[in-house]
């Protein structure tokens, strides 16, 4: 059925994927890790930064680019955990509230940042970055001069004597329960065997329940569980096993984030979903059909960005601590070159893509201090060489688009398409 | 109409305030200098010293009874224990008899002692101006050994593999001053003065004896007189001491005192009056954001002279950080002239002139011709990057703005790896230990440190005028200008403005757009080494980052769009933007000691204009 041409396309457009999957190799090789710390790390870094990545989604699909507005929604989290941290409410239920209390913050600051961005149709990452920056400055204010100064904070560690302002790290584990720290990772946590045979289990027989009921082509659903049979199977290889022997897996947390991938496929089967989709297509024509534009884009961010701030919430209660003034700042860097590595663009967006791309860029950023160290004798050449990284796929993605977008536009290039229609 | 009726009423009523506020200020001022001034000050200079001299009194009567205490337990023969518990009974009991009732303010007669003190006065304030000039002449003639001894020190400290401090003040050591003959002389006359104060003293409290006036001299001295003692000194000083209760008029002598602080209270209630008069067509010419900054300014020039900071100093700062970062922003004008919209990868050009800069001191070429070096490394490497550059901007057209950032940024963090393995060996360079180039390189004398900034510079008072650098700036300005006058400048704005238009009349539009980011490319390197210079230290590695940010807020400040902009945009928006940081940072010291409001503001302000600026470039009329 594939023409040779087919393999030609999918490799142009997944060229940032495959290139990455080879680096990624290069620098395993190089590095010197045993491939199960290296697997280790990489469970542990998935649980925490999984969550973020998926809420660039659904700004992508309503046609907003990547949003890297979601530092904002960070922002909103670490407020949230301040105030949790503050009052001494610990364990699972300080972290449900700061959940709760990250919700009207970080709603609000994305109606805001939506309504901006509507006002710069076109440019809404560079404006979405640069109010990111700006953010940045309110919140300094905020953490510098309010906090702490005109309204108290009485919690032992939050503020340093002498200086003015909350302290540059807030220690998660105060508070009754030890605090916030792991209160959701802590919940449960599995080995990585019995994690699989559970997760195998579960969508396996989620599976067969659609099969059942007619909803899924039963040809579909049988590939699907025999992937999954097979992937159980393959574990019993000693080899393979080992390579997970020492990965733990935070049930709750990796169930949250499923919960999210499922978010994200069935809100788009909803009416906003579809006016997402359709504002994202074509605004003009989206406006035609009488969707009103700017309140489906101030939705599509507010739900990013109160999803961000829950993400920062799962990320920090991983870390146990964070750094107040610099915790969200490279946040949205990090989960828009995560998303694109995972084959993403900036108008396409899957949690397939969001997952993948997790996990190559932060495989990327366990091995590349090492393997430089073994290659040139000095870690800090792979710690820019992954910033550089980040920066560069979102560069190559931009170019790209812009690049395809405007090929498109020529009239040569559209009577062509139009040709080949018809 | 009701509102603007009301704004007119408020713009009147702070207008009465204003002048009313300046008029009072304006009255009392001259007083200082005046009869009336020195009458407070004349008056709490009694009390102080009444005061100061009482509590010696006190001191006194104590060890004169100790002193007979003492005796007299001797004469009785009491044993060691025994004196000392008398000795310290009786000091209480003259403590006690003598405290606070020493003299009575309201009737002691102080005639003599005025008299005795205005001649004093008048003898140490010539002495300690003696003393000040002839300092200063021996810090002026010493002060080239002080540098070159600081200089060898880092040279030291450079070759041992310390890291050197940013920004330390050569002082000059004071220990070898001698004091002139006519110093000693003035000096020989106010010890005599002193003896006159002290026969008045005496007069008034009769138990002081010669040995207390000696211990009380240092403190009259510095009641008295203090160098560079001004009326708001003196009157600080006084008040602090406790003797506002003196002064008969309180009213009064606060007005003398806070007369300068009345009239720029009044001066800033004029401005707002003004403001709120003119607030329509104000905004109509200039735009929310620049009239705001333009109020933040004036304000912070305000809180300076409120806060007693020298504000000549600080806008001659100003005036430095306007010269120093010039340039960069004037790297923003081809590209926006050009039609690439802010040119956001400033960093490429900012990494070539810094590459410039490095082969300078590596091969370790002098003064000018180093400075001339680097610019020439710089500007051919920037030529070449910025051709690339444009290049890839050719085929994004219309999507300029988030590409060149993230292209900038890229090339920010592929130069940092490039810093870390490029072949330089000079240790002024290196990290002795470890590998790769150091974070900050300190520039000195001997490269082109302030190669600009002291080229014929001059000082009027506080005010440094930094002549080089000033003249360079207008320099690269004019050149700019006169481009954009050429045929070639013609054609590349007639691009920018309306590329299909340009097309049609025959106008090769790619070759314009490289031209225009060539241009800003070479002036970015230029720019950096301008800064460097003035700074003097080049930053490397994550430093260029927010460079390109901090030049595109300045243009924009000065009232450029994203597609339109002048020289004139350039020059008030730099010295804007860098007066607003400059006399921030101590006035927010002054507000809220040891705090980084200053870096804040200037996140806030730079990135509030930028969005600004986006929200204006028509995104909306895309609906």
């Amino acid at each position: 059925m594939r023409k040779p041409g087919d393999v030609r396309t999918w490799m142009r457009n997944n060229a940032v994927t495959v290139m990455f999957v080879l680096l990624c190799i290069i620098c395993i090789i190089y590095s010197g890790q045993s491939m199960s710390y290296v697997m280790y790390e990489m469970f542990g870094r998935l649980s925490r930064n999984a969550f973020i990545v998926l809420a660039l989604i659904i700004p992508i699909v309503a046609g907003m680019g990547i949003n890297f507005a979601i530092t904002i929604g960070a922002m909103a989290a670490q407020i949230a955990a301040l105030w949790v941290i503050e009052w001494g409410v610990g364990g699972f239920g300080g972290f449900l509230l700061a959940m709760l209390m990250t919700m009207p913050i970080a709603g609000l600051f994305g109606f805001l940042i939506g309504k901006l961005l509507n006002k710069m149709k076109g440019q809404e990452m560079i404006g979405g970055l640069i109010l990111g920056y700006f953010a940045n400055g309110l919140y300094q204010l905020l953490f510098l001069f309010i906090f702490g100064n005109l309204i108290p904070l009485n919690t032992p560690g939050l503020v340093i004597k002498g200086s003015t302002g909350v302290a540059n790290t807030i220690d998660l584990t105060y508070g009754s329960g030890g605090g916030i720290k792991y209160a959701l990772d802590g919940l449960w946590k599995l080995s990585f065997g019995p994690a699989l045979y559970i997760c195998c289990g579960v969508i396996a027989a989620l599976l067969l329940v659609l099969i059942l009921t007619k909803r899924m082509n039963a040809k579909k659903g049988g590939i699907a569980i025999g992937i999954l049979a097979a992937a159980c199977l393959l574990y019993q290889i000693p080899a393979v096993a080992s390579l997970f022997s020492m990965v733990t897996v935070p049930m709750v947390t990796f169930l949250v984030v499923g919960l999210l991938c499922l978010f994200n496929v069935g809100i788009m089967k909803t009416r906003i979903g579809q006016q997402f989709r359709a504002v994202g297509q074509n605004r003009t024509v989206a406006n035609a059909s009488g969707i009103h534009v700017d309140h489906v884009r101030v939705i599509a961010i507010m739900i990013s960005t109160v999803l961000a701030g829950w993400g920062q919430l799962i990320f920090v209660q991983n870390m146990g601590t964070f750094q107040t003034y610099g915790a969200h700042e490279q946040v949205g860097l990090y989960a828009g070159a995560a998303i694109l590595v995972g084959g993403a663009s900036i108008r396409r967006a899957t949690n397939g893509q969001a997952l993948l791309g997790c996990i190559l860029f932060h495989l990327l950023f366990i091995v590349t201090p090492p393997a430089a160290k073994n290659l040139f004798g000095d870690a800090a050449i792979g710690e820019y060489f992954r910033v550089f990284i980040s920066y560069g796929v979102i560069a190559l993605a931009l170019v790209m688009h812009a690049w395809s977008s405007i090929q498109k536009k020529r009239p040569e290039n559209a009577m062509a398409e139009a040709g080949k229609a018809s | 109409m009701t509102k603007s009726k009301t704004q007119r009423i408020i713009a009147i009523l702070l207008a009465v305030a204003a002048v009313a506020l300046i008029a009072l200020g304006a009255i009392h001022m001259p007083q200082r200098s005046a009869q009336g001034g020195r009458d407070i000050l004349d008056a709490l200079r009694i009390r102080t010293l009444l005061n100061a001299t009482g509590e010696g009194v006190v001191e006194s009567y104590v060890a004169i009874a100790k002193q007979e205490a003492s005796n007299k337990a001797r004469e009785e023969g009491l044993g060691m224990s025994a004196l000392r518990e008398a000795v310290a009974k009786a000091e209480e009991e003259a403590r006690a008899q003598h405290t606070g009732t020493s003299v009575d303010y309201d009737t002691v007669n102080t005639d003599e002692l005025v008299s005795a003190l205005e001649s004093y006065t008048a003898a140490l304030s010539a002495y300690y101006r003696t003393a000040d000039a002839a300092q200063q002449a021996y810090i002026e003639e010493h002060m080239p050994e002080a540098e070159a001894a600081a200089e060898a020190e880092r040279e030291a400290k450079l070759a041992a593999g310390q890291e050197v401090s940013e920004d330390e003040e050569v002082t000059v050591d004071m220990s070898g001053f001698v004091a002139t003959d006519e110093m000693n002389a003035l000096m020989a006359e106010a010890d005599e003065a002193f003896l006159a104060v002290g026969e008045a003293l005496k007069g008034i409290y009769p138990v002081l004896d010669d040995a207390a006036l000696e211990t009380l001299h240092d403190t009259i001295q510095g009641i008295v007189y203090q160098s560079g003692d001004d009326f708001t000194a003196q009157y600080d000083r006084y008040m602090e001491a406790g003797s506002g209760a003196a002064i008969s008029n309180t009213t009064t002598a606060f007005f003398i005192r806070y007369a300068d602080d009345l009239i720029y209270c009044g001066v800033a209630l004029a401005l707002a009056a003004l403001a709120l008069l003119f607030s329509r067509s104000l905004v109509e010419k200039l735009g929310i954001p620049r009239i705001i900054i333009s109020l933040f300014f004036i304000l912070l020039c305000l809180l300076a002279l409120l806060y007693d900071l020298s504000l000549p100093t600080l806008l001659s700062n100003s005036v430095v950080r306007m010269g120093m970062n010039a340039i960069m922003v004037l790297a923003m004008v081809p590209g926006i002239q050009c039609g690439i919209s802010l040119n956001l990868g400033l960093p490429i050009g900012l990494v070539a002139g810094l590459i410039g800069g490095l082969m300078t001191i590596e091969y370790g070429i002098p003064g000018w011709g180093g400075f001339l070096f680097a610019i020439a490394v710089g500007a051919a490497i920037a030529a070449v990057a910025g051709w690339l550059y444009a290049l890839l901007l050719n085929r994004l057209k219309g999507e300029e703005m988030s590409v060149t950032t993230y292209v900038g940024f890229s090339i920010v963090s592929v130069m940092c790896i490039a810093w870390l393995v490029l072949p330089f060996t000079s240790l002024k360079l290196r990290w002795p230990l470890g590998t790769g180039l150091r974070n900050t390189i300190g520039l000195d004398s001997s490269n082109f440190k302030h190669i600009l900034d002291d080229l014929l510079s001059f000082s009027i008072g506080d005010f440094t005028v930094p002549t080089g650098l000033i003249l360079f700036m207008l320099l690269c300005c004019f050149l700019v200008w006169l481009f954009s006058r050429s045929r070639t400048g013609v054609a590349m704005q007639a691009v920018g403005n309306n590329p299909r238009f340009a097309e049609a009349t025959g106008i090769n539009v790619d070759r314009m757009r490289i031209v225009g980011t060539v241009l800003s490319t070479v002036l970015g390197a230029v720019g950096i080494l301008v800064y460097s210079q003035s700074y003097g230290f080049m930053q490397l590695y994550t430093a260029p980052r927010q460079m390109g940010f901090i030049a595109a807020s300045a243009i924009l400040i000065g009232g450029a769009s994203t597609s339109r902009c002048k020289i004139s945009h350039v020059i008030i928006g730099t010295f804007l933007f860098q007066g607003v940081l400059t006399l921030g940072m101590p006035v927010a010291n002054m507000l809220v000691p040891g705090t980084t409001l200053s870096e804040t503001l200037r996140i806030l302000i730079s990135n509030g204009i930028i969005l600004y600026a986006l929200t204006k470039s028509g995104g909306g009329s895309r609906a």
